[in-house]
């Protein structure tokens, strides 16, 4: 909170910059709110649940609450998915709920003023660009800043009851 | 010693809260006819409790009305004024009051200061109308017993008492003017000293020629003046009757506090210190020592040793004793050390009290739950270890460890009993909904509960209260008929209302139930039309039913001040939503109305028994589970080349394939490998087959759609001992996904 106090101070002159936490999947590297992480922790083998889609990889337990389990690189097509003692979840607090996401790395935790990121050009990727806030440039890599929040709460997550 | 008083605020709050409720049911289980002296007598305590603190904690308001209440209440229970039906209701209405006015003092709305005169009124009313008769001979009973002497002839004769006070601001003249009316009431009164008119708040001193001073006049006393402000003593005895002594005298420190606001006034009736013998000096001083203590610790107990030195008439001694019969957690000590006007009020007493049970914030359970869950887990990794080392584990660690295991899992069983609650927390105030609905709209109407002791979240617990309320204000208001029109129809005139609660499949399941004249499906299409609603006769019940969970919607021909503003229903289903549960209607046109609240246990425990599919471990609540068998080969029959049954014992029982539902990999396929679990689910019964059966055990019922939704087949998840989640089969929905699948392959 005190250093949010401190940007609030300096943005008088300059829009406030905000922290980020970047990870790759596949090629691609992605940066979300680092508000929105609760943690990180290694990848353990979660329960199954039946009938669920494949990118759900199935349920844990977090210190006594079921948190589910999503792999990204499934939900978004990656050719190879290995789970190695390496393999990182990012538990993710979205709409005061909790939920991990499988990713293959986590890199950095960055800062970046809203004039840095830059809107992405639409088109139909796998990836619906409705979940993109736009694209940074950090040291000429193209960093994916995601709403991470809009993106875990959309219906094709099929993380919430539908209907409700 | 400043004592910082409002760090006891909240102790008051829910103590008084607590002694509302407990007034509130002992009301209502009073019967009027001839009430039980041990119910009066309890119903007295708390309304004397209540006045007691929130007189200490200068909350006058309540305690003003609650000494009302309590001189009301004090003449019934001496049989001075017969109690009747409309006295139980003002108590019961002053018990609201009350509970507005404390909701007040915790920051709530302003409590109705028109209503509070108006109750009080109407208990003085109450009061006053049955023209008490005080009577010399009645004495309480309790303090008999604590009396080893005979009553002295000259008991009857007048006495004189010295009343002395200086009374408050707030009451110094009117206060005062009626109080000393009242004692004109009771006997010659003489006015020894009074203050200037011009300066009322002063010395007053009087004297009081009556055969026994009646209690009230202390209760009365402790109204006009702060409690060591005053006091009252038997003049020709050479010190006063040791009960309201403080405040004035140094040495009146400890050993006449627990006695305080209790107000017994009868010791000097008995014990003439002139006439009668003293007591052996060795059981005094003894029963001095035992008050002290009890007269709980705001200081070291050296009065023990004090008491003795100022050698104390026999009327201390007796005093201490009878009030000691019979302790009231409620006396409020005020040390002569205390500031003047701020009687000190330590809350001990209550600690110290008979029914030994501590408050404790709801978060700090759930941590504890959570940490307790975590050592179980790391027990059982540990267990493993060991089992891995084979051999080489030492015995004497494997012993302990096993030890360890035990140990856990019975305070993890404890420690996740703390949040559960009976839910009878929530129906017990159910009667007094019914009885004052059915009294407003002239029905006779009985409530009958079942399943009282079904255990649910404390959360639950609270959430669940409104929701219930306004479904029975509706049966009652809607369901159940007036006694004419049932006397018309053959029913028995009295209707019935039925809650019933009980633990399904993982869930909670409350019925409301009436045997009232049902819904009128016809009366809610047309309303439903008029209301511009989507509706054609093809609807079917349920669907029709359910309509009248739509925002505004009421079918009452006669808006009631109980129901029928279309507000309720609406509001019952998001509430039930809210808790991730459901609600439900079933009616018959002049048979009754059901409506079954579906909620889900969000830390119920279920006993339930483990079973193996391929590599994952599902619960199967043990409800369900009628037996097991491993078919041999041949059991296992076709129908139509499509459904399979498996015959036990005479029966053809349809087989669920688990697997073959959740689509499971690598489990087992051939029947007579695993094993047949045979289920009853809505009164059929079904063979689920699956692996292998694993294990027994009482399992926490964790939400799967906190963080993830519902998950068709499955109703929650637990945590297993090695920290692993497993799923809990809901089991009455696997059945019915097992017959679509038959049906889709058909």
């Amino acid at each position: 909170m005190e250093k949010m106090q401190g940007f609030s101070q300096r943005s008088e002159e300059e829009p406030a910059s905000s922290e980020f936490l970047t990870f790759t999947l596949g090629q691609e590297e992605y940066a979300i709110d680092i508000l929105r992480v609760q943690e990180i922790r290694g990848y353990e083998k979660p329960t199954s649940i039946a009938n669920a889609p494949p990118f759900i990889k199935g349920v844990i337990n977090l210190r006594g609450i079921i948190v589910p389990i999503v792999d990204l690189r499934i939900k978004f097509h990656l050719p190879e998915v290995e789970y190695t003692p390496f393999t990182v979840v990012i538990i993710l607090n979205v709409a005061s709920r909790v939920v991990g996401i499988v990713v293959d790395s986590v890199s950095d935790v960055i800062r970046l003023k809203p004039a840095e990121i830059r809107p992405a050009p639409d088109f139909s990727a796998s990836f619906d660009t409705r979940y993109i806030l736009g694209l940074a440039t950090l040291e000429g890599r193209m960093l994916i800043v995601t709403d991470i929040e809009q993106l875990m709460l959309s219906p094709e997550m099929d993380l919430l009851d539908t209907g409700n | 010693m400043s004592i910082d008083m409002s760090q006891f605020h909240q102790v008051f709050f829910e103590e008084s809260a607590e002694h509302l409720a407990e007034m509130e049911s002992l009301l209502l289980g009073l019967d009027v006819a001839a009430p039980e002296a041990e119910d009066l007598n309890a119903i007295f305590r708390a309304a004397h409790s209540i006045k007691g603190s929130s007189g200490t904690f200068g909350f006058s308001d309540l305690a003003e009305l609650t000494h009302i209440l309590e001189n009301l209440l004090d003449k019934i229970r001496k049989n001075e004024i017969p109690l009747r039906p409309e006295m139980v209701d003002a108590f019961l209405e002053t018990g609201d009051l009350l509970k507005r006015m404390l909701e007040a003092h915790q920051g709530g709305a302003p409590a109705d200061p028109d209503a509070m005169a108006a109750m009080s009124l109407r208990l003085q009313q109450l009061t006053d109308g049955a023209a008490p008769v005080p009577e010399p001979e009645t004495v309480p009973p309790m303090a008999a017993p604590a009396v080893p002497l005979t009553v002295p002839a000259a008991a009857r004769e007048d006495r004189a008492y010295r009343i002395e006070f200086i009374p408050t601001a707030a009451s110094a003249k009117e206060g005062v003017a009626r109080f000393i009316e009242d004692l004109r009431q009771l006997g010659r009164l003489k006015t020894l000293a009074s203050p200037p008119a011009d300066a009322p708040v002063g010395f007053w001193s009087l004297r009081l020629f009556v055969p026994v001073l009646p209690e009230s006049v202390g209760e009365q006393l402790d109204f006009i003046a702060e409690s060591d402000a005053w006091r009252v003593e038997e003049e020709g005895s050479c010190r006063s009757d040791g009960e309201e002594v403080f405040g004035f005298f140094a040495d009146a420190s400890g050993l006449s506090d627990d006695v305080r606001g209790y107000g017994f006034f009868d010791p000097p009736v008995f014990f003439d210190p002139l006439s009668d013998p003293l007591p052996d000096p060795l059981p005094e001083a003894a029963s001095i020592g035992q008050a002290v203590e009890e007269a709980y610790g705001f200081f070291e107990p050296l009065p023990e040793a004090k008491a003795p030195a100022p050698p104390p008439p026999a009327p201390v001694a007796a005093a201490v004793q009878a009030p000691a019969a019979a302790v009231l957690p409620s006396a409020a000590p005020a040390p002569a050390q205390a500031a003047p006007g701020k009687p000190a009020a330590p809350k001990a007493g209550v600690a110290a009290g008979g029914d030994s049970s501590i408050r404790v914030s709801v978060e700090k359970v759930d941590q504890l739950i959570n940490l307790v869950g975590e050592l179980v887990i790391t027990q059982a990794m540990l267990l493993q270890t060991v089992a891995q080392m084979q051999e080489a584990a030492p015995e004497r660690l494997v012993n302990g460890l096993t030890q360890l295991e035990r140990n856990s899992r019975d305070l993890q069983e404890a420690v996740m009993s703390i949040r559960m609650l009976p839910i009878s927390f929530v129906f017990s105030r159910f009667p007094r909904v019914v009885r004052d609905l059915s009294a407003k709209l002239g029905k006779q109407v009985e409530l009958k509960t079942l399943g009282d002791t079904t255990e649910l979240d404390k959360g639950l617990i609270e959430r669940i209260a409104d929701p219930l309320t306004h479904l029975i204000r509706n049966s009652l208001d809607h369901g159940i008929e007036s006694p004419g029109e049932r006397a018309a129809l053959g029913k028995n005139p009295c209707g019935t209302i039925t809650l019933k609660a009980s633990h399904q499949g993982g869930n909670v399941v409350i019925e409301v139930g009436d045997d009232g004249a049902g819904l009128n499906r016809e009366k809610i299409l047309a309303k439903a039309r008029d209301r511009g609603l989507q509706v054609s006769g093809q609807m079917t019940d349920q669907e029709v039913f359910a309509l009248i969970f739509e925002a505004g919607f009421s079918t009452a021909e006669q808006v009631t001040d109980v129901s029928g503003r279309g507000v309720g229903m609406d509001v019952v289903r998001r509430n039930i939503q809210a808790l991730g549960g459901r609600i439900e209607i079933e009616s018959m046109p002049g048979i009754g109305t059901r409506m079954t609240v579906r909620l889900p246990l969000t830390l119920a425990i279920l006993d339930g028994m483990s079973v193996a599919v391929g590599e994952q471990t599902y619960i199967l609540p043990l409800s369900y589970v009628m037996e097991s068998l491993q078919p041999a080969p041949g059991d296992i029959k076709t129908l139509a080349n499509q459904g399979r049954v498996i015959q036990v014992r005479g029966e053809y029982l349809p087989v669920v394939v688990l697997h073959e539902i959740f689509g499971i990999p690598k489990a087992v396929t051939r029947f007579t490998q695993g094993i047949m679990v045979v289920l009853e689910a809505d009164g059929a019964l079904a063979a689920l087959f699956v692996d292998a059966l694993v294990g027994q055990h009482q399992v926490v019922i964790k939400s799967l759609e906190a963080n993830y939704r519902r998950v068709p087949g499955i109703s929650g998840a637990t945590i297993m001992g090695d920290g692993h989640v497993a799923l809990i089969l809901d089991v009455p929905a696997i059945v019915a996904m097992g017959k679509q699948q038959l049906q889709k392959a058909a």
